[in-house]
């Protein structure tokens, strides 16, 4: 088939204007299919339940389906990599969390850099922690659980979900900042560290809030402080570790990414979707019930959330590899 | 007299036309998932859970704990039919149930599966209403070091479970051990052998592992039959409920198989885990003649499987009263009762009386539901297996690669799955039996796991393993395990009772 001169010349223009053109009129369109959201974690736990609910809110704001895609492994590290080389459409997003900034110096060999490889498109929420000790711990204060630490050296035992994990680097910045020892015991995920803390097995931990306040409400652990700068409302009568360790701060946080190249119309078009469903009444409540207060912030923002916090967690990485030898 | 007030809550909240048709759909749902190796449990109640945001707690938890026993129900009819374990506590169920099936007694096999799941049910339930509170504290006196004795003793058990040889039963203990190895290093986040492959990071694929060995390699190896040979289970059907004898011959298995389940289940830490193999392997050591385990025996079908639906009862001791989840599903349930503002633990039982019994009236309930449910599908089922098998191997086939695939949504799991299917082949060729193997991979990780927690939290002091009385307990059992299985003259008559 031949094609006539002067139509071909049309479509060529046509061609040419395409890249400019055609990204506003994906924004526009946008969503057109069902878009997955990959967690990097199985399903379960208040990651997995947020990101759900955020899914569900997309899928009826947005008239398509957002579907949640369970990939986990290696500490996240799967789940981001298919991210990382899915196409830049709005069509692949990414569960971000403290993980994948503590990752980046955590692991030596990836195939990816996070900082660069994710573009941020908005934030979903805080997850403080909170410091617990087992009921038999003798000290009842932070400044008395310093002092109890440092006359132990080595002999309290401090849970944590795994190595690198956010629950285990709040723990080796406590220990960087207070100058204490505590042996390190690691285990795979929070639920059996729960079961030893409460035995007796390990004597302090430092997990994320929702998963332990039951605990703390119900006796079982005694909390010492909150990883926050400022004291939580669940919590109103357990200090801010700031209060006695000027400057600490750890806490997880969680947002949504996507390939890096994801068209800018289509980031705002999210966000904007994202921050009314955090502003949304319901949902709060929702998020509420897990405990966690939601982080609302622009690409930007988060963006530069994820850089400090990348930059702040490779020091704590250091200081505890440099500990481990 | 409290628990009957507190079971009269129980199924005020249970025996409701909408809670009934929640347990219902949810132990249907479960014996489907069950059935078709795709999805496991997990990946139905995460699916499901946007639903239950709008339910109440009660009722999302009842819908959600019946697809997990019912999962558990469904796992042995793969198990027995055609050879597939779905998960690790139906690998026993195929050693004298895909036995059974192939001799045309399919049908007494899912029958006595489906009646000792439901008398261990029953008991189960019994035992989780009456003494919660107090078996709660026996959880919490299991140390790392108490752990690691237990599987120690799981381990040595494991070598009974082969038919033949006691020096390949051994071998594949061994190599399972060391396929479990592979992964990322709890205490020091080192990757093992894993070769630059992120998809190994968390270790072999267990379900890639047990589908390639167990089902597919038996596929590859009944392919190779030929002509009349490759009549794959007898024409003719048989029986399709066990008969009267069947049931008296296998009555004391089903109440051993459900004391042992019961009290494995209870332990968070991979106790229920351990509730299938070592009811079979008490079986195999207790029973009385004729025994013919490992060749179709009743009775190593009853044992397990009622062992492995007590154990998945017992093991709400711990979440409902600590809020410990035993396993990824309950944690998910977990999850499930945080979004509807319940935090589970102690509290639970004082303040929501009528969600604590009403979950615990509900799963009986649900016990009696999969019963009723199963007990007509068995002649179904025994239906499938008269599907020529040109038919019906390449549906296996295409299960497992589903069933593989769907885990973690990962294509390298389908090579795993393509590899342990060759290995499997091979050392069916070989006379080595997978069972023992898959024990192993399965113990070898957390036993790793606990001893060099123990060893750190004693500060690298050995004597902590005799320290703790449990610990001692299981390791001086494990010796004489060992010792009755090591002693030639006693092996001599085990071999001789093997060929009997």
């Amino acid at each position: 088939m031949k094609l006539p001169r002067r139509r071909f010349l049309h479509l060529a223009a046509g061609a040419a204007a395409l890249p400019a053109f055609s990204s506003i009129v994906w924004a526009q369109t946008y969503p057109a299919r069902p878009v997955r959201m990959i967690v990097p974690y199985a399903p379960g736990g208040a990651a997995d339940i947020a990101a759900r609910l955020m899914c569900q809110w997309l899928s009826e704001r947005l008239g398509q389906q957002f579907i949640i895609d369970n990939r986990p492994g290696a500490g996240t590290n799967i789940g981001t990599e298919v991210v990382v080389r899915a196409a830049p459409d709005g069509y692949t997003l990414l569960l971000v969390n403290l993980a994948n900034a503590i990752n980046a110096s955590l692991y030596e060999n990836l195939n990816f850099n996070f900082v660069r490889d994710i573009a941020p498109v908005g934030g979903m929420m805080r997850l403080p922690q909170v410091m617990v000790v087992n009921r038999d711990v003798p000290a009842k204060t932070i400044a008395e659980f310093i002092d109890y630490a440092k006359a132990n050296p080595g002999k309290i035992n401090m849970g944590s979900s795994g190595i690198g994990t956010s629950v285990h680097l709040a723990g080796e910045l406590f220990m960087a900042m207070t100058g204490t020892k505590m042996t390190h015991v690691p285990y795979r995920g929070t639920a059996t560290a729960f079961t030893d803390l409460i035995a007796g097995q390990i004597h302090v931990m430092f997990p994320a809030i929702s998963s332990a306040i039951e605990y703390v409400r119900a006796g079982t652990l005694r909390a010492l402080a909150a990883t926050t700068a400022a004291r939580l409302d669940v919590l109103p009568d357990v200090p801010a570790m700031q209060e006695a360790v000027p400057g600490y701060e750890a806490s997880a946080w969680y947002g949504i990414g996507g390939p890096k190249g994801t068209p800018a119309e289509i980031v705002g078009k999210l966000n904007t979707e994202i921050n009314a469903g955090l502003a949304d009444p319901k949902m709060q409540a929702q998020f509420a019930k897990l405990g966690v207060p939601v982080l609302s912030t622009s690409p930007a923002e988060f963006g530069k959330l994820v850089v400090d916090e990348t930059e702040k967690w490779a020091k704590v990485v250091k200081l505890a590899g440099a500990r481990a030898q | 007299m409290d628990i009957f007030s507190n079971l009269v809550i129980g199924f005020s909240v249970a025996v409701t036309l909408k809670s009934l048709a929640y347990c219902f759909v949810g132990v249907f749902l479960g014996t489907l998932i069950g059935v078709l190796p795709g999805i496991g449990p997990v990946a139905t109640v995460a699916m499901l859970l946007p639903l239950t945001f709008k339910l109440d707690p009660a009722t999302s938890m009842i819908m959600l704990a019946g697809i997990y026993y019912g999962a558990q129900y469904g796992g042995s009819t793969t198990a027995i039919l055609v050879n597939i374990p779905g998960e690790s506590s139906s690998v026993v169920t195929t050693l004298d149930g895909y036995q059974m099936a192939r001799q045309g007694r399919a049908g007494p096999a899912l029958g006595i599966a489906a009646i000792g799941s439901f008398a261990a049910g029953t008991v189960a339930t019994l035992i989780v209403a009456l003494f919660s509170p107090p078996l709660a504290t026996i959880a919490l006196k299991f140390q790392p070091a108490d752990y690691f004795s237990l599987m120690v003793f799981g381990l040595i058990g494991a070598v009974v479970l082969a038919r033949g040889s006691l020096r390949k039963a051994i071998a594949m203990v061994v190599l399972g051990l060391l396929l479990g190895l592979v992964g990322t290093d709890v205490n020091s986040g080192v990757m093992r052998f894993t070769f630059g492959a992120p998809a190994l990071a968390e270790g072999i694929s267990f379900v890639a592992l047990a589908m390639g060995m167990f089902g597919v390699a038996e596929v590859i190896y009944n392919l190779e039959q030929r002509g009349q040979d490759r009549q794959v289970f007898t024409s003719k059907l048989g029986r399709v409920l066990p008969s009267r004898a069947e049931l008296s011959f296998s009555k004391w298995s089903i109440v051993r198989g459900t004391a042992l389940g019961s009290i494995l289940g209870i332990l968070p830490g991979g106790g229920a885990l351990l509730a299938s193999f070592a009811a079979y392997t008490i079986e195999k050591k207790v029973a009385r003649a004729p025994r013919d385990f490992g060749n179709g025996d009743i009775r190593g079908v009853a044992a397990p499987e009622s062992a492995n639906n007590a154990g998945a009862q017992t093991s709400f001791i711990p979440m409902l009263t600590l809020g410990i989840p035993s396993n990824p599903t309950m944690a998910l349930m977990i999850g499930a009762l945080m979004i509807q503002g319940i935090q589970p633990g102690p509290e639970v039982m004082t303040q929501r009386p009528e969600l604590f019994w009403g979950i615990i009236a509900s799963m009986w309930i649900g016990n009696l539901f999969l019963l009723m449910l199963n007990l007509p599908m068995i002649g179904l089922w025994v239906k499938l297996l008269a599907v020529p098998y040109r038919l019906l191997f390449p549906a296996i086939l295409v299960f497992c690669c589903i069933g593989v695939f769907t885990i973690n949504n990962n294509v390298f799991d389908l090579f795993q799955l393509v590899a342990f299917s060759g290995i499997g082949y091979v050392l069916l060729k070989l006379g080595c039996e997978p069972a023992p193997l898959v024990l192993g991979l399965v113990l070898g990780p957390m036993m790793e796991e606990y001893l060099r927690r123990a060893l750190l939290i004693s500060l690298g002091d050995p004597l902590v393993l005799l320290a703790s009385p449990i610990s001692a307990g299981f390791l001086i059992a494990a010796a004489a395990l060992l010792v009755s299985i090591a002693v030639p003259a006693i092996r001599a008559t085990r071999e001789q009772a093997m060929k009997e």
